[in-house]
């Protein structure tokens, strides 16, 4: 089991990562973690997710959007943050589930793909792809955020 | 049960929620996100906000679920949920978020200060062309 924390770096523990540090085109290095069912269950007690739902022909699997609790790894061991990073827009397409019934090694690499500075708040946009260890794609997500400074 | 989930009619489907620092940090402890913006009121006032924020994320959720409630099994495979988040969800809010025939997502609070109802998030919960 890997808990998100395991693989993120914290707000506060280090300076943090200015605007102006963000390259576009920078890729991110490939973070590796494992989701189990305790962690599929504590998301779903998390977010008061309704588990009938989450069936796909008969087998259980877990709400696609527990990848969401592991989408900065990738980010926040290139850049670290600061305090007061507000998340913008985010868009995931799913591409496979993720099977309650097991533990799944997963793969999250990334770039930044753009910055820029808008009415006077500053934005990144990254991207990432999630993948099992056996290369089977089973997300892709597309995040902007504004930095405080 | 702290949620109340409906399917108005074969269109619109309805997801609400009552936001609590409880429930923020439940989602903090998980995510393992340290953000002051989390837990610090005092902070989250003198940057103008009602409150501690609740992390955007965690106001996706729903958005998701009325994905799969819609597409069922398909949406593992092919959902998209793109959202961009347009104002805070602070403890006590009740967030309301609605799914339309056009698989457009708006989700709002009541009761805002200056405002009454918040739009507090949009976007579309879809699946994609196969």
């Amino acid at each position: 089991m890997t808990r998100p924390a395991e693989v993120k770096v914290l707000e506060g523990t280090t300076p943090g990562t200015r605007f102006d540090q963000f390259e576009v085109g920078a890729k991110m290095g490939e973070v590796s973690f494992t989701i189990t069912p305790e962690i599929i269950d504590e998301y779903i007690l998390a977010v008061e997710g309704d588990e009938k739902l989450y069936v796909v022909d008969g087998r259980m699997a877990a709400p696609p959007d527990v990848l969401c609790v592991y989408m900065t790894s990738t980010l926040y061991q290139k850049y670290p943050p600061i305090q007061g990073i507000i998340m913008c827009e985010v868009a995931f397409g799913y591409r496979h589930p993720i099977w309650r019934d097991e533990s799944t090694e997963v793969r999250l690499s990334g770039e930044v793909t753009d910055k820029y500075v808008k009415k006077e708040r500053k934005f990144v946009k990254w991207k990432g792809r999630y993948k099992r260890a056996d290369g089977t794609l089973l997300a892709e997500v597309e995040n902007t955020f504004s930095v405080p400074e | 049960m702290a949620h109340d989930k409906t399917q108005s009619d074969e269109k619109t489907r309805q997801h609400k929620v009552r936001m609590t620092q409880e429930k923020i940090d439940r989602y903090g402890k998980l995510n393992g996100d340290n953000d002051i913006l989390h837990y610090d009121h005092d902070y989250c006032i003198q940057r103008g906000f009602r409150g501690t924020l609740a992390h955007g994320m965690h106001n996706m959720a729903p958005a998701v679920d009325l994905g799969l409630e819609k597409y069922g099994g398909d949406f593992f495979y092919r959902g998209q949920v793109s959202v961009r988040w347009t104002g805070p969800v602070c403890p006590g809010d009740e967030q309301v978020t609605v799914l339309d025939a056009e698989d457009n997502v708006v989700a709002t609070v009541a009761n805002v200060p200056g405002k009454g109802t918040a739009t507090i998030m949009i976007g579309k919960s879809t699946l994609r062309k196969a």
